[in-house]
């Protein structure tokens, strides 16, 4: 349902979108590597999930976030008493609305979800929803803060995604970490 | 060649297309149904999710007890065999309630995947039938001033 093209595409477009939402500011260095795995010990903090949907597939993009002072000191302010999941949500939406817009030139119909936190280990099961993409990625900003994220894309009727020609030649390659 | 319907004829069927449109607007009545449902599974997960927690500090408690017990037994000599055997048989039952809770967990992680992403999908849904809907509002709309 889902073409080895169309899943290229897929993560280039989310490689996109997280460059361009998961960065506080535009000078920040953002290096994104795809992981062959989750975060190797899941057991210790939190995931931030949200969906696009359309008819034909749902895309789940989940970001595993650890309270690490390093996460903490870049995306929240001194002040700030929110949880770093919360903070989140925020990042989630922006990342989720970028590959929404994208999405919507190959489909007339999508919406987003709100999003969600839930314990890191439920990463293990991601199977369960028999996902016909499901790539891991580590994020790296300025070279010290590290995220992890993941794509789940489940389709009920075949999918082609297609995206803007000088957008993909933007983004480049991805390099297997 | 399929005759042309007349005016009235076509004013007739624009308002019936509304009303089926205006119908599925009461469409968002469902799926604010099926939102709250949903939050009330996640919560319920959530719960269950703490007490399987509290299943497993309580079996890790057990063991902890359990094999004091069988040291005290076994510093008391001869006289403690029964308790050391009851101690044992503890330690047993603990160890199977804590791999009754480790399962129990895994399910609960499992459910509460699988209901957040079908909360976040019915979520998502609604909003695009909305949007669809909004769509044919307008379709009808545009149709009514073209008849006149």
């Amino acid at each position: 349902m889902l073409s080895e093209q169309g899943k290229r595409n897929i993560e280039q477009a989310f490689q996109r979108a997280a460059r361009g939402t998961v960065v506080r500011t535009s000078a920040d260095v953002c290096d994104i590597a795809l992981a062959t795995d989750p975060q190797p010990d899941p057991r210790h903090g939190q995931l931030v999930l949200i969906t696009v949907s359309s008819f034909a597939f749902r895309l789940i993009t989940i970001f595993q976030v650890r309270d690490t002072p390093e996460i903490r000191s870049y995306y929240l302010a001194d002040t700030d008493q929110r949880g770093i999941d919360e903070s989140f949500h925020e990042v989630a939406n922006l990342c989720c609305g970028a590959l929404n817009r994208e999405f919507s030139r190959s489909f007339a119909h999508l919406a987003m979800s709100t999003p969600y936190t839930l314990d890191a280990r439920c990463i293990s099961y991601l199977a369960q929803l028999q996902p016909q993409l499901l790539s891991h990625y580590l994020i790296t900003i300025n070279g010290s803060v590290q995220l992890r994220a993941t794509l789940c894309m489940c389709c009920t009727a075949p999918v082609d995604i297609q995206l803007n020609a000088a957008e993909v030649e933007q983004t480049g390659e991805l390099e297997l970490f | 060649m399929s005759a042309i319907p007349d005016n009235a004829g076509l004013h007739r069927r624009t308002d019936a297309l509304a009303q089926e449109v205006g119908r599925l607007r009461s469409l968002a009545v469902a799926l604010e149904r099926w939102h709250q449902d949903m939050i009330s599974m996640m919560a319920q997960n959530r719960s269950m999710d703490a007490e399987g927690e509290d299943m497993h500090a309580i079996a890790r408690q057990l063991i902890m007890v359990s094999l004091n017990a069988a040291i005290e037994g076994a510093r008391a000599g001869n006289e403690a065999r029964g308790f050391v055997a009851v101690a044992a048989e503890v330690k047993t039952l603990a160890h199977r309630v804590q791999t009754l809770a480790g399962e129990l967990g895994k399910n609960l992680q499992t459910s509460s995947l699988i209901t957040t992403a079908t909360f976040q999908d019915i979520q998502a849904a609604g909003k695009m039938m909305m949007a669809a809907i909004s769509g044919l509002e307008v379709q009808v709309r545009d149709l009514r001033l073209e008849i006149g």
